[in-house]
């Protein structure tokens, strides 16, 4: 395969410019939980390709995913536990009306 | 696959380089559809039949002799079924949901080995991704309940949901212990983990304590996952309907039938693999008959997995919800961690007799005291209040 | 193999792009779930089949069906609103600074030398055999660390999402 480096380095960057405006632009909790998994990936992706592309013999990139994958699933379970806690404040999942840290 | 690919290559010297990849891409996925689907439709008539045996009755015997046409005559009047979709539901994931029920089984064919090298993707991650592309079959419960609008189904797919996932860890965990003993993650090494014994029988996993143990953990897991009794909360009749497929007819609820038939038989096919010896079989390493009879085993050996389904179905009441997910957590899951260390133990024991005992104690003693912790209080006798 | 990796990668940014856009919840997780799906279908093409098994198994399996019941607890599905209910205030400055760290990220990529390189070994695979070893080995304090955080995470979200039962009995 002879796809040079900088274009799997594009694509994890717009994955994660992606994910970004999703975080930053939406209304709905859920939808920017969902973005911040789209970033991670797109980090995680990257780990993968700089392994393939020069350093095949080592593992360490291989088990720092394995890490960061349990890790970004452990903070999904607990970003949506969170979600579901505030929507029973609030009776909605609307960042905007989160505004108040008073229980 | 490999192998097709190996003897195609030398019949097809001289002509273009793709032909025999194709051909040897094209064999077993037509093997697949051909086959597998074709058991689903006799699976379906061998249970009505023997369920109506255990229920003391006839099955269906009006289509052709002992009602050896009654799939046919099913598959006809299913497809002819009007297609009833709410007004309200969602109708791309209405559509999706039936399609997802039949993908994960069918990917769970391709890493199934029928016969010596002849698995149709020899990946060295095999049992792996037969694992994941088995939790992949959760969405199709999901999606349909959550597309027909109806609470019934809603609630039936949560239900659906939490039974699946729950009993997925004790399968997984007790898969390990397998993957533990043979040393590697491919199916066909697994299989040939299990040979050599006398007549090729005694060398299978099933005989040894930890693997009887972790055979009994994945069957019930398997029987789990696939939603069949005594697990078929998801399914209900009678308590909610029929639960997440209650809006479907027609073909798509035939899609979601021969998904959950194709999962138990995929199911049953990777338990044949992983503890009753795959392939393996009196006679299946001679020279060239040797591969017929060892598809003829494996082929013999699914059909009884099936029909230990079957009979477990006809036999056993339906689980309640809370008592299904005390099982899993509370029995399933510490047994299958300790059928992990027994494996540890039997592979550093030095001497076979004490491996043997030290690990046929190690479970039974833990099994004893798990049955004495979760004890329920024992029914006592009824006490009648009569108006006066 | 060139083929495959821009179909994989065509899937993979519609997949995020339509995650991010679409107003009905449960055809966000839908293509969430096309998005993870090509990501694995990558690290198979990468040559990193563990992670590739282990993407599906935890991504789709498991988070996916905890965005997809944290949607059905909060009852807040439907399609039907307009844009300006959909999106954020002041989302023209996310659009922005989101804009900005591409353009960042573009420079930073196509600065040097490095974005031409090529695949150095392709004949070499990672074994799960090699993995094991590494994490019961050189890794297993991460590994332990890795399985109390798991714990924790666990305990944790019962608790948080059960306050309210318990508040109510």
């Amino acid at each position: 395969m002879s796809i040079p480096l900088g274009h799997y380095l594009v694509l994890s960057g717009l994955l994660f410019v992606i994910g970004l405006c999703g975080a930053l632009t939406r209304k709905n909790a859920i939808i920017v939980l969902i973005a911040i998994e789209i970033m991670f990936n797109a980090g995680i992706l990257n780990l993968i390709v700089f392994w393939h592309y020069k350093e095949f013999a080592v593992l360490t990139a291989q088990m720092f995913t394995i890490f960061a994958i349990s890790i970004a699933a452990a903070e999904s379970a607990i970003g949506l536990a969170l979600v579901i806690a505030i929507y029973r404040h609030y009776k909605s999942v609307d960042v905007d009306e989160m505004q108040s840290l008073k229980g | 696959m490999e192998t097709v690919y190996q003897l195609v290559a030398q019949c097809f010297a001289g002509k273009p380089a793709w032909l025999p990849l194709a051909i040897a891409i094209a064999v077993p996925i037509l093997f697949i559809v051909a086959v597998f689907p074709g058991i689903f439709a006799y699976t379906t008539l061998v249970e009505r039949k023997a369920l109506g045996r255990v229920q003391n009755r006839y099955g269906p015997n009006r289509v052709g002799r002992w009602g050896i046409l009654q799939p046919i005559a099913d598959g006809v009047k299913i497809l002819l079924k009007e297609d009833i979709v709410p007004r309200r539901a969602d109708k791309f994931v209405h559509f999706l949901g039936p399609v997802s029920a039949v993908i994960p089984p069918l990917l769970l064919f391709s890493v199934v080995p029928v016969g010596p090298g002849l698995v149709p993707v020899n990946l060295n991650i095999g049992i792996l991704f037969a694992f994941a592309v088995s939790t992949a079959s959760v969405l199709a419960l999901f999606m349909g309940g959550w597309a027909s609008r109806n609470k019934f189904s809603l609630l039936g797919a949560m239900r659906a949901v939490a039974q699946v996932v729950s009993y997925e860890v004790p399968m997984v965990v007790a898969a390990v212990a397998v993957v533990m003993a043979a040393g590697s993650l491919a199916t066909l090494d697994i299989v040939q983990a299990q040979g050599g014994g006398f007549l090729h029988v005694t060398n299978w996993f099933v005989l040894r304590p930890w693997g009887f143990v972790g055979f009994i953990l994945f069957a019930i897991g398997a029987m789990a996952e696939s939603g069949r009794t005594p697990f078929d909360i998801p399914e209900g009749e009678s308590e909610i309907v029929a639960g997440y497929h209650t809006e479907y007819s027609g073909f798509k609820f035939a899609l979601f039938q021969m998904g959950e038939y194709l999962a138990t038989i995929a199911m049953a096919g990777i338990t044949v693999t992983m503890f009753l010896g795959g392939y393996l079989g009196p006679g299946c390493d001679l020279p060239y008959v040797g591969v017929l009879i060892s598809m003829f085993w494996f082929f013999v050996k699914l059909g009884a997995m099936i029909c230990l389904n079957i009979w477990v179905r006809g036999t056993w009441p339906r689980l309640r919800v809370d008592q299904l997910m005390g099982f899993a957590w509370k029995i399933l899951l510490p047994m299958s961690l300790i059928n992990i260390v027994a494996v540890g133990l039997w592979h550093y024991m030095a001497s076979k007799p004490l491996a043997w005992i030290v690990t046929a104690v190690w479970l039974l003693g833990w099994f004893m005291f798990l049955s004495k912790l979760n004890e329920t209080e024992a029914i006592g006798k009824r006490t009648y209040r009569y108006a006066s | 193999m060139n083929a495959a990796f821009w179909i994989l990668s065509a899937i993979t940014v519609i997949g995020a792009v339509l995650a991010v856009t679409l107003r009905n919840l449960v055809h966000c997780v839908l293509s969430l779930i096309l998005f993870f799906l090509g990501i694995a279908a990558h690290y198979f093409l990468l040559r990193a089949d563990f992670i590739g098994a282990v993407q599906i198994l935890i991504y789709i399996g498991a988070v996916a069906v905890l965005i997809l019941f944290a949607i059905m607890l909060t009852h807040n599905v439907t399609g039907t609103e307009g844009p300006r209910e959909v999106l954020g205030g002041k989302w023209w400055s996310g659009l922005a600074t989101a804009g900005i760290l591409g353009v960042v990220i573009w420079w930073a990529i196509y600065k040097d030398q490095i974005a031409a390189a090529l695949p150095s070994n392709q004949k070499a695979q990672s074994s799960v055999l090699e993995i094991g070893r590494a994490l019961m080995s050189e890794w297993v304090v991460p590994f332990e660390i890795m399985a109390v955080l798991l714990t924790a995470a666990l305990i944790g979200a019962v608790v948080i999402a059960l306050e309210e039962v318990m508040r109510r009995r």
